[in-house]
């Protein structure tokens, strides 16, 4: 509670004893012009720009460092503020380039926007004004650093959110210079923020560059799809196009920022590979199609290959929105078929209980403890990391149990290399460690375990914290003891009093599971697509990406009795071979929808811009193929209707219990991992974040012993896939990370 | 006293030196009665700031748990000042000594002497007697048995005025650029690694142990009301003999002046600066009838600063001399705040385009009002440095910088 | 990138601050490696140092470029760091300075023919009751003539 009472331009007002002048002024809406100062990072006081008049002070102070005290009087506008802000404003001016009629920042520019009120018409600075080298960092940002004002708010950002230091003010005096190291690029994954809390020109956003200037678009505002937060974002459209996407503030989902991926993706839009018009495939031959056309030759072929649904499978991306997705699975048991899954990319899609997340983002920031498990957190899932990385700020530890030691950015205490055939074996030394350590009796499962240090050093850490939590992330998809690995880890939160976070259901993974877009007894994913089904409904599925067992996949899509219906928002090569009908359908931002986070949150948006070329939004496309197919239960006007009976269905698919065995596991494994940027259809297609260092990865990790057992040696390909030796890779295992497809399936 | 060594810890000895120490280290004098000695001395921060020095001691939470630092501020490097180098080569016992003594009083076991980088010979010297202070078990963990540790390292700077200034001076010994950090938090609660720090500067300290020997009211009656204490002051430029004077507060300038062989034969006085480049110009006649201490400069329109006396005689251009101290600010700024930023610039370029033959007859308009805005609106002082001595040239001597926007050249004849 | 030597030179340094503040030590190592190089720091030399100072390398390319000591391109064997600050100036630095490049033949700023000399001009270093002055190498030569120039010249190899 406020605590004490000072007094701003003659109001009474209230802030903590301590609070800097200007958070009690933002609070009150009193208006500071500042430019170093920015809620979220530390206080520099460097621009100056927000001196005040505080009584008593001979000197105007700055409102952004002095800490306020009970009885104390301020003065942002009287003549002494005045005086000095406006002598800041002359200063910052001098030398800042007078060009912003060319200037991407124009028109929502601070220095320009507080230049209205405090600048003068007339400048008296005729010497030469400084012109800076631009060094470059990348394919996202934009420099123009001759635009700078040295507020340090992209330094301060880098240092202490994005946690690596990669921007720095180099040299002295009037040649100080914001600049990273090398010219290399940035590496950060949340990076795109530094262009957010630019108050200048100076770093733009590099797609954006002359696209159009920023008053002509609608802000329009939405949430982004790419991970399991939802972040709130604002589309800006101009012409019916997204032009960009900025962050827009949601302190308990993702504070102010967003990551690069949620940032530049909407490129892919816009991509010459989107379906535009229905195609039909005629004797092997593909023909564009009207809508009515393609519909009927889809409903003909479904209703002659399902079977009265026996023979009936729908796979999804599990980044379609909840309604398609619980329109889907309607259709889908409407036709009388439970065969369906969102679980391409898991080689165990059983019905084990998954395991749930029961920790918010924001109390993530008060952990004292994380176990992170079979996670490169950072990049699958950057809010969640970040919000990790604020706890480690405040002295958080971090344990790891992964298959490669992954550049975090903050430290890791303890870490376990492990391959995914030993990681039950890791995880039962653990929650052993744990029951022994706590005196609590072990099931019969853990008889015959090895405990290791490693194991003992981790179970104190978890025993020893607060408020620990153990994360679970997505190489666990691709483990075929899953179930088991999931079941352990729920019991060494239970025996920890740890909270949980499920990080392996990304995307709007939560949706699909709220929808029950999973058999109960029909088949899942892998047997859809290795069963004798002939017909098939593929929603913005892209098996060779998408699908675990890729090759077989599209081997058994591509058979003579199949007849695939594939709604698609991008061509692919391997559908145009399989497919037999494809209906274009509106990609992110083109359609209204919801998604499902971590905390459970469902967040609906509307659509930013129209569909591109006659594509439709899915859920209409498959409203109306229910209707061709007399389905009943699809009388939506809209997808709010369908959000609404959606959501006030509880998940109903009974569980199995998991018993922890050995199971047979090859003695090499696979861990596949894409990169950030080739997560999902869309971000694939955005062509600047292919060419950063994040998006071009692609290296196949093994250590010098596997890679032996492989004769693998460096300059080799594994799976298509640059070898790369060196002992950050678990024993038995091949951790590759790339934006390849998966050519020769998983192993 | 050994003339052949004086730096060694036998002259130091045998002229007094570590007495106090000793003291201390046989627990016969409490920190509170250092704190009381130091403050009846009025010894006040021989850097510049002439900030008391018992006072600032007494600011430290020495009952609080955990490290505490203390630090000697060797960066000597305002224009004109040199007295701190020879007391590094000369006298480096008594800096030890007053900088354990304060480790003492403030229950900060270690203490960083950072010394400029240059000052080379200072520092090997400075160096060895710290070798001969730890060998003789006068430093180090509970010396003696005492229970009293002090550990002392010296630090060395790379070239960069502004880490005289404390945080900055903090943060370069942090391993970072030394650029000055905003206050409060102060050093006593937030210093050197974020744990409680005093700086003070290399004479402070070495004033210290002669005063808690002889008593602080030995010390307050050798200076005058305000000033306590004798103070080194450098006189420099156009004298005949420059060089570092110890003499007693309130000296008048014309003797210290004197001390230094006058002013070369045939010439006049023309101003001084008292404090070192960034205090304000005093013209002759003031400069003459003021004493050297605190309240009397102050009263001629400067102030005391790092007693450093820069003489100018009536052969110095003064466009010249404030376009030289004006490219110095503008080379050292550290560039943070941006009315120092861009200001020094501004003004160097300014007065260096007036050197060139193209002033304009609004440029001394213009330089008295940039100074103006920079003044008082930074982080640190070194903006006001900055300003003082343009807004001080310009009053005091208006005339000879018209003359030369108009004539493109300068009016003091012996100047080329 | 640093020899073994200069590694148990920074180590001397590191060895003065707390656990864990090993970046304390990266003006002296940054000085170090200079000297070893000859006079000038590269991206390498500052990569290495972060590497073993364990900092980021953007942070020791702050320092390097902070501080006037480093220089980022080659200089003469010796550098002349002339003090050309109020009390040198007062006492004829300017043309002790122009002399000077003039015997050399080179500028401020430039390196001689035969690499041996460069000259700078600094700011003050604080030895201005032996002003004019300048500094070579540890060593400062104070009260500068045309006449001791000259013998100071001739001493440098």
């Amino acid at each position: 509670m406020a605590d004490i009472e000072i007094e701003i331009d003659g109001k009474v007002v209230h802030g903590y004893s301590g609070e800097t002048v200007i958070s009690i002024a933002d609070r009150e809406g009193i208006d500071i012009p500042r430019f170093c100062y920015h809620k979220k990072l530390s206080v520099a006081a460097n621009c100056r720009m927000c001196l005040v008049d505080i009584e008593g002070n001979p000197k105007p102070q700055p409102a952004c460092s002095t800490p306020s005290s009970a009885g104390m009087k301020v003065h942002t506008k009287n003549e002494k503020a005045k005086t000095a802000q406006k002598a800041v404003m002359e200063f910052l001016l001098i030398n800042h380039p007078l060009d912003c009629p060319i200037c991407d920042q124009g028109g929502e520019c601070e220095l320009q926007d507080v230049a209205m009120e405090y600048g003068s018409d007339i400048s008296r600075f005729t010497e030469g004004k400084r012109i800076v080298d631009d060094k470059g960092i990348g394919a996202l940002i934009q420099t123009d650093m001759t635009r700078c004002i040295h507020c340090t708010r992209c330094v301060r950002f880098g240092a202490e959110v994005g946690g690596i230091v990669e921007m720095g003010a180099t040299g002295r005096g009037e040649d100080l210079k914001i600049e990273p190291f090398l010219s290399e690029g940035i590496q950060s994954e949340l990076s795109g923020n530094m262009i957010d809390v630019c108050p200048v020109g100076a770093l733009t956003s590099k797609p954006f560059r002359y696209e159009v200037r920023s008053w002509q678009m609608n802000s329009i505002q939405t949430i982004a799809r790419h991970d399991l937060v939802g972040s709130n974002i604002f589309t800006q459209t101009h012409k019916s196009k997204v032009k960009r996407v900025v962050a827009r503030e949601n302190e308990s989902i993702n504070e102010t920022w967003i990551s690069d991926r949620d940032r530049f993706s909407y490129q892919g839009l816009d991509s010459e590979n989107r379906v535009l018009i229905p195609k039909l495939k005629i004797k092997g031959e593909w023909k564009d199609a009207s809508w009515s056309d393609a519909l009927d030759f889809a409903k003909n072929g479904i209703k002659k290959n399902a079977k009265e649904g026996l023979k009936f499978g729908t796979l999804a991306s599990k980044n379609a929105t909840l309604e398609e997705l619980y329109l889907l699975q309607k259709f889908t048991r409407g036709l009388g078929s439970d065969n369906l899954d969102y679980r391409l990319d898991t080689s165990n899609p059983c019905n084990a209980k998954v395991l749930e997340s029961n920790i918010s983002l924001t109390e993530l920031e008060t952990i004292d403890h994380a176990l992170i498990v079979n996670s490169y957190l950072r990049l699958e899932q950057p809010m969640i990391n970040h919000r990790i990385r604020k706890a480690t700020l405040n002295g958080a530890s971090i344990s790891t149990i992964n298959a490669k030691a992954f550049n975090f950015n903050y430290r890791i205490s303890h870490s376990v290399l492990t391959s995914p055939q030993n990681t039950v074996a890791t995880l039962s030394g653990v929650l052993k460690a744990v029951l022994d350590k706590s005196s609590q009796t072990s099931p019969d499962y853990l008889k015959n375990v090895t405990v290791h240090q490693t194991h003992i050093d981790i179970a104190n850490a978890l025993l020893n914290a607060e408020h620990p939590v153990v994360v679970l992330g997505e190489h666990v998809n691709g483990n075929r003891s899953s179930d088991q690995v999931s079941k352990l880890v729920s019991e060494i939160a239970k025996a920890t009093d740890a909270k949980t976070l499920n990080a392996s259901l990304t995307g709007n993974a939560h949706s699909a599971e709220r929808v029950n877009f999973k058999p109960e007894n029909g088949k899942n994913a892998l047997q859809i697509l290795s069963s004798d089904l002939t017909g098939f409904i593929l929603f913005d599925v892209y098996p060779n990406f998408d699908c675990i067992e890729s090759k077989n996949a599209i081997e058994h899509l591509s058979r003579d009795d199949a007849f695939v219906v594939s709604m698609n928002s991008f061509a692919d090569e391997s559908v145009l071979s399989f497919a037999n009908v494809i209906l274009p359908i509106a990609s992110f931002y083109e359609t209204s929808g919801t998604h499902i986070n971590v905390d459970n949150i469902a967040q609906s948006y509307s659509a930013s811009v129209k569909s591109a070329g006659e594509s439709k939004p899915g859920w209409k496309v498959i409203k109306v193929l229910a209707d061709l197919l007399n389905l009943e239960g699809f009388d939506f006007t809209d997808s709010p209707q369908i959000a609404d009976e959606a959501l006030s269905l509880t998940p109903s698919i009974s569980e199995i219990e998991v018993p922890i065995s050995n199971s047979e596991m090859p003695s090499i494994t696979t861990v596949w991992q894409y990169t950030p940027y080739a997560s999902d259809v869309v971000v694939r297609h955005a062509s600047s974040l292919q060419q950063t260092r994040i998006g071009r990865m692609s290296e196949a990790s093994v250590c010098k012993a596997t890679a032996k057992l492989l004769k693998l040696s460096e300059g080799d390909f594994y799976k298509g896939v640059p070898v790369n030796i060196n002992e950050s890779v678990a024993e038995g295992c091949v951790f590759v990370h790339t934006h390849l497809p998966r050519q020769l399936g998983a192993v | 006293m050994d003339k052949e060594n004086p730096s060694s810890l036998v002259t130091y000895e045998n002229m007094g030196g570590y007495k106090v120490w000793r003291k201390i280290l046989h627990g016969e004098l409490s920190p509170e009665k250092i704190l009381e000695e130091l403050k009846t001395s009025g010894l006040r921060g021989r850097g510049g700031a002439g900030f008391p020095t018992g006072l600032k001691w007494s600011f430290m939470p020495r009952n609080q748990k955990g490290q505490k630092y203390v630090v000697c501020n060797s960066d000597e490097g305002e224009p004109g000042t040199c007295h701190d180098r020879d007391i590094l080569r000369f006298n480096p016992h008594s800096v030890i000594e007053g900088m354990a003594i304060a480790g003492y009083v403030m229950n900060a076991t270690v203490g960083y002497n950072y010394i400029r980088g240059e000052f080379m010979e200072p520092y090997y010297r400075f160096e060895e007697a710290l070798k001969e202070a730890y060998d003789a078990g006068l430093l180090g963990t509970n010396i003696n048995g005492s229970k009293v540790c002090f550990d002392l390292y010296s630090h060395l700077g790379a070239g960069a005025y502004i880490c005289g200034e404390e945080t900055a001076l903090l943060e370069s010994l942090e391993g970072k650029k030394g650029q000055p950090r905003f206050k409060p938090p102060f050093p006593a609660n937030v210093g050197l690694y974020g744990k409680p720090t005093t700086i003070n500067n290399t004479e402070s300290f070495a004033s210290v142990p002669d005063i808690l020997s002889r008593g602080g009211q030995w010390f307050a009656d050798l200076g005058v009301t305000n000033s306590g204490g004798t103070k080194c002051f450098s006189v420099t430029g156009n004298v005949k003999n420059p060089a570092n004077f110890e003499v007693s507060m309130g000296t008048p300038f014309s003797d210290l002046l004197k001390l230094a062989g006058g002013l070369r034969k045939g010439r006049t006085l023309k101003g001084v600066i008292p404090g070192g480049s960034s205090t304000p110009l005093i013209p002759a006649a003031k400069a003459m009838k003021m004493t050297m201490d605190y309240d009397s400069i102050e009263k001629a329109g400067s102030m005391l600063g790092a007693g450093s006396v820069i003489v100018m005689d009536d052969t110095t251009c003064m466009v010249k001399a404030l376009t030289r101290l004006t490219h110095f600010y503008y080379d050292e700024s550290c560039g943070q705040c941006t009315p120092c930023r861009e200001g020094t610039g501004w003004m160097y370029r300014v007065l260096k385009r007036i050197m060139d033959g193209k002033g304009k007859s609004e440029d001394l308009e213009l330089l008295l009002s940039v100074q103006d805005k920079m003044l008082g609106n930074t982080i640190c002082a070194l903006a006001d440095g900055a300003a003082m001595p343009v807004e001080s040239f310009i009053t005091h001597f208006r005339e000879e910088f018209e003359y030369y926007i108009k004539h493109g050249k300068s009016m003091v004849k012996n100047d080329g | 990138m640093i020899s073994n030597q200069a590694r148990k030179e920074i180590d001397i340094w590191v060895a003065k601050y707390p656990e864990g503040k090993k970046s304390s030590a990266v003006m002296q190592a940054l000085t170090i490696v200079q000297k070893e190089n000859g006079g000038n720091l590269t991206n390498e030399l500052i990569l290495a140092v972060a590497d073993y100072l364990e900092m980021p390398a953007i942070s020791v390319q702050e320092v390097a470029t902070f501080y006037e000591n480093y220089n980022d391109k080659p200089v003469g064997k010796h550098v002349i760091r002339f003090c050309h600050n109020i009390s040198c100036m007062l006492n004829g630095s300017d043309e002790l300075i122009s002399y000077l490049e003039e015997k050399l033949g080179v500028k401020t700023g430039e390196i001689s023919k035969d690499g041996l000399v460069s000259v700078k001009r600094v700011e003050c270093l604080g030895a201005c009751v032996g002003a004019p002055m300048c500094q070579i190498g540890d060593q400062y030569y104070e009260n500068l003539t045309e006449k001791s120039i000259d013998e100071i010249l001739d001493g440098l190899k």
